[in-house]
């Protein structure tokens, strides 16, 4: 409690008082280390403000100011900040007596409750959903009272002789020689220059490599990428300028190509670690796959293709965030090993994003078919593209499959084991193989073919998101996160209805 | 020639493209159905309703006619196909493989102790053991594959098996001894309790009969609070415990006295220590109710073999203690300063406690039968990666006319005709033809947190040449002697030391497979490739 007098009296002498103390911009690019990783304090504050209050701001302050001010708390220092936990599952609304608008709740009105909520988790017996809504409000309880603790903020220090970097909490950082040290420098603010140089310590003995996820985070590459993707689509739909679509589609690819290289130097392995770099190098292999199609068949429709489902994936990284979320953790030690990963993973990403390319297409003729009009010339045309595009999809799978069941012969001495994950990329396999058979030896007509690839679709979205939302079990369940099994269902309900709907041809 | 075969008939029909359609979209189902009972009841269910079943291989090998068949249709080799034979070729290669890896390969783990010999890997396949210590033998047999209940009706000497249950459930049943006969005023008593507080319910089941086995001790605890399980007659002394609070009781009979019943007044040694000297059988046994529940000879040793005991309640008012004596209750409660005393007016009546809003109720009271875990046929299920029911594999046995049950949690040991014997439920093992000691296990945690990054086991290998030293790690495998040692999961002890987990492998098939692999893929991009010349398929 020293150090809180000695800093409210230095903070009364000083100017700091009506200027939110010390929490300022220039913490941004301070390291901290959380969660087995060192990161920037800007991508961890606004991780954490994310996780708490479900907002990227709380206020007009940016998450940084308001993850320090509420940091500070733990030297003794009252900040009037208060943060709301956002609540949106219906039963624990009820359960904490909010009105039915009402979303939100104050952590310090939580933290009384506590108890209460985990007698509540305990009696639940059947609702898994309500059970995890609470022990997800649980967890951000406590790391709220973590953070307004001191103990969340680790800053790094040098430790003695050894070229060694030590991370501590705030509250054992900040001592009081520093700061009378410092006040003798610079007395209108002697705890800034003391935090920051927390940064000198750890960028002279491990570098600034850190700061690339600061510019990475800034960048907010996925949004851009978003943005002109729609434009080029627009172009292409709207404007039927194709030289104009085509420059804004490899600017696109441009962007998402730097997107990811940030993320594989920040991270130092293949990004395909979880759904969300799945959706995002599925994304981005597809449409390179289109564009390279497109150029050698010379055929623009694969660029329709490429960008219709380049689409989808940006959408789901930018909105979808309850299922796919972007921060970049430690690998479980069997997927350490990046030739393997990289491999295996990258083969089967780009197998799923040709498919879904045939996916996009096949929909789309479907749509032509019943709701504008698809000539038979077309309607053979479009068959071909299709066929072209599963034989590309098929034999990237089949390679993925072996892949896989290389490196785990290489890893753990069996080439397959019956694991929910590498079953369902055989099932995936055996209905496209199944769907190529019949259309080699025209069992399967084209307009029947149509139908069935862009069903067969489904098969993809179990192997790539069932397996780990709906049946969650098996080595491969560890990208496993929330809300899939909503998002999947209504895909099927979505995908199956539009194939009833579309199961006539338009009447003439 | 109406009987004649038509070859040419069954060839076309094996290696046709409905055929072949068929086989595929039935596997498929079976894989999706296999996918999901792994999600609900586990990968041994899945296993073996499904992925290992006969009617699943018997799918692979319908396949795999199909993929020779629809070649054979196609010879004499056209140049066009050239990359569908090289794939059909490849996948008959790859089944081959595996056939070979299914009939001869290896596949199981070796646990590693730190610093000391292993050798014996656990394989996958259930076995009943039966073993004679005392001459030195050993007798096992293969339990059943299957998913139901097996009846089986082998023998061995006296023991027969007859059933197996691979997925069990233990069922609360009371029984009758088997081989104790109680007399009339036998404390054998045992009865099953439901106890609840604000945090946590649980069921007690707790017995004094001697052939209850540890799942029925005669104390329990549970928090804090510790249940001591009474026979029903020293209730009456509990109620009427004096200032000393002491009692003594007779082990055999369960009679029970207080000093202030028999006028036997507390003395003190020298060292103002409290003792009674009880007279018992014509002699005096001289009891410290605080130091121990035995009586001290002269030289201040405890007499193990005494019938007589004593208990001094003083020790149990601090911490929060239960004792039963089946439809009675005794407790101490701190805030009235006073020893309660409580009966169960009848079964399913539950008595109030003085922590915590707890209660408990009385479930089951039986004086004679024993509570025993009645294994019973069920349908597992999984939460969270393990098993939460239907985790027991059990035998049924009959020897000389008695009924047991060895299940593999609890083996069974019993000594029939003069001859000690030991019956357990395992798994096939196997003895490595070398050993292995783990030397130093090293586990690195990603920094900060307590999240394994790596884990990596250092191993002295001993073969008849003498020894070397490996590292073993993920992705590094040690091969030795056709055997493949990948290391694969770790558990920490009680004293904080971690055993190592490796997996050993042997597969012959491996080479097989492996070529397959690269002509199917090879010949994939081949076929597409010849594929693409040739230009539209006419719908």
């Amino acid at each position: 409690m020293k150090i809180a007098f000695l800093i409210l009296t230095l903070i009364l002498s000083t100017n700091l008082f009506a200027d939110n103390y010390f929490c300022k911009k220039e913490l941004e690019s301070l390291p901290i280390q959380q969660n087995g990783r060192v990161k920037p304090l800007y991508v961890h504050a606004s991780e954490m403000i994310k996780m708490l209050t479900g907002k990227s701001h709380v206020n007009d302050m940016s998450a940084v100011e308001a993850y320090c001010l509420l940091s500070i708390n733990g030297l003794g220092m009252k900040t009037d900040i208060t943060l709301s936990a956002r609540i949106d599952h219906v039963d624990l609304m009820k359960f904490l007596g909010l009105a039915k608008d009402q979303h939100t709740m104050a952590f310090e009105e939580l933290i009384t409750r506590f108890d209460s909520l985990k007698n509540e988790a305990r009696t639940i017996k059947d609702n898994q959903s309500y059970r995890t809504a609470i022990s997800n409000l649980m967890n951000a309880i406590n790391t709220y009272q973590e953070i307004k603790v001191g103990e969340n903020w680790m800053l790094a220090e040098k430790t003695g002789s050894a070229n060694e970097v030590s991370w501590i909490p705030l509250t054992a950082y900040l001592t009081e020689a520093k700061v009378v040290a410092q006040k003798s420098l610079t007395p209108d603010d002697p705890f800034l220059p003391v935090i920051l140089q927390s940064k000198d310590h750890y960028v002279s003995l491990k570098g600034d490599k850190y700061i690339v996820e600061l510019y990475y985070a800034k960048a907010q590459l996925a949004n851009w990428s978003l943005l002109i993707t729609i434009i080029a689509l627009a172009s292409l739909v709207l404007f039927q300028n194709f030289n104009i679509a085509l420059g804004f589609t490899l600017l696109s690819l441009i962007a998402q190509i730097v997107l990811v290289s940030l993320r594989v130097i920040i991270s130092g392995r293949a990004p395909i670690t979880n759904m969300y770099e799945t959706v995002l190098v599925s994304g981005l292999g597809s449409l390179l796959l289109a564009l390279l199609l497109g150029h050698f068949k010379k055929e623009k429709i694969f660029i329709y293709m490429g960008l219709g489902y380049n689409l989808c994936t940006l959408m789901m990284i930018t909105f979808a965030n309850g299922m796919l979320t972007a921060t970049i953790s430690p690998l479980v030690p069997v997927l350490r090993d990046n030739f393997w990963l990289s491999t295996h993973v990258t083969t089967i990403m780009l197998s799923y994003g040709a498919l879904a390319l045939s996916w996009v297409m096949a929909n789309g003729a479907l749509f032509k078919r019943k709701f504008r009009t698809l000539d038979r010339q077309e309607e053979l045309r479009l068959g071909e593209v299709l066929y072209t595009t599963l034989k590309y999809g098929t034999t990237m799978l089949a390679a993925g499959i072996i892949l896989g069941g290389v490196w785990a012969d290489y890893s753990w001495g069996r080439f397959w084991g019956w694991d929910p994950k590498e079953t369902w990329s055989l099932i995936v396999l055996c209905i496209y193989m199944a769907i190529l058979h019949g259309r080699y030896t025209n069992w399967i007509k084209t307009d029947r073919f149509i139908a069935i690839t862009a069903g067969a679709f489904m098969s993809v979205m179990m192997a790539w998101f069932g397996v780990n939302y709906i049946l969650a079990t098996g080595l491969h369940s560890y990208g496993f996160s929330e809300g899939g099994a909503v998002f999947l269902g209504s895909f099927f309900l979505l995908q199956t209805t539009f194939l009833v709907i579309t199961r006539t041809k338009k009447s003439l | 020639m109406k009987n004649k075969i038509n070859w040419n008939e069954i060839e076309r029909t094996i290696g046709g493209l409905k055929f072949a359609v068929v086989v595929i979209v039935l596997f498929t189902i079976c894989m999706i159905v296999g996918t999901f009972f792994e999600s609900y009841f586990g990968t041994d269910f899945a296993n073996r309703t499904i992925y290992k079943a006969p009617f699943f291989m018997l799918l692979q090998f319908g396949m795999f006619l199909s993929i020779i068949f629809a070649a054979f249709l196609r010879l004499p080799p056209k140049k066009r196909l050239y990359g569908f034979y090289t794939i059909h070729s490849g996948l008959v290669i790859i089944g081959i493989g595996s056939l070979i890896t299914y009939v001869a390969g290896i596949d199981g783990h070796l646990t590693l102790p730190p610093n000391e010999m292993a050798r014996k890997v656990v394989l996958s396949k259930d076995i009943f053991k039966i073993t004679y210590p005392n001459e030195g033998k050993q007798v096992s047999t293969f339990l059943p594959y299957s998913f139901t209940e097996t009846q089986m009706g082998q023998t061995y000497n006296n023991i027969t098996i007859k059933r197996f249950i691979p997925f069990a459930e233990a069922k609360l049943t009371w029984i009758d001894s088997t081989f104790y006969k109680p007399s009339k005023n036998d404390p054998v008593q045992s009865s099953q309790y439901h106890y609840k507080n604000s945090f946590a319910e649980q069921d007690i089941t707790l017995s004094l009969h001697p052939e209850a086995n540890g799942d029925f001790p005669s104390t329990s605890s549970m928090g804090p609070l510790t249940f001591i399980y009474l026979p029903a007659k020293l209730a009456e002394c509990f109620k009427r415990i004096g200032a000393s609070k002491v009692i003594f009781l007779n082990s055999k009979t369960a009679e029970c006295f207080t000093p202030e019943d028999r006028n036997i007044a507390a003395k003190l040694t020298a060292t103002k220590k409290r003792f009674f000297p009880v007279s018992y059988n014509g002699s005096i046994l001289t009891f410290f109710p605080d130091l121990s529940p035995l009586p001290m000879n002269q030289n201040a040793q405890a007499s193990l073999n005494s019938e007589l005991k004593t208990m001094s309640l003083a020790s149990f008012e601090q911490k929060p203690t239960l004792f039963l004596f089946g439809k009675k209750a005794s407790f101490y409660s701190k805030s009235e300063q006073k020893w309660q005393h409580e009966e169960f007016a009848s079964i399913n009546n539950s008595i109030n406690l003085p922590w915590m809003g707890a209660e408990i109720k009385l479930i089951a009271h039986e004086t004679n039968k024993l509570p025993f875990n009645m294994p019973a046929p069920t349908i597992p299920i999984q939460k969270n990666g393990s098993l939460i029911k239907g985790d027991l594999r059990a035998v049924e046995l009959n020897i000389s006319g008695k009924t047991f049950w060895v299940t593999n949690f609890n083996g069974l040991s019993l000594n029939i005709e003069g001859h000690n014997i030991l019956l357990e439920v395992t798994k096939e093992t196997l003895n490595l033809p070398f050993e292995v000691a783990l030397t130093k296990f090293k586990m690195d945690k990603d920094p900060g947190t307590n999240m394994p990054a790596s884990y990596e086991s250092f191993v002295n290998l001993f073969q008849g040449s003498g020894s070397t030293n490996h590292h073993i790690f993920m992705n590094n495998p040690l091969k030795v002697q056709g055997y493949t040692l990948y290391q694969s999961s770790y558990q920490q002890n009680d004293n904080g030391s971690y055993n190592s987990t490796l997996t050993v492998n042997v597969d012959q098939g491996r080479p097989l497979k492996y070529l397959g692999s690269l002509m199917l893929v090879l010949g994939s991009i081949w076929h597409f490739n010849l594929n693409k010349k040739k230009k539209g398929i006419s719908a």
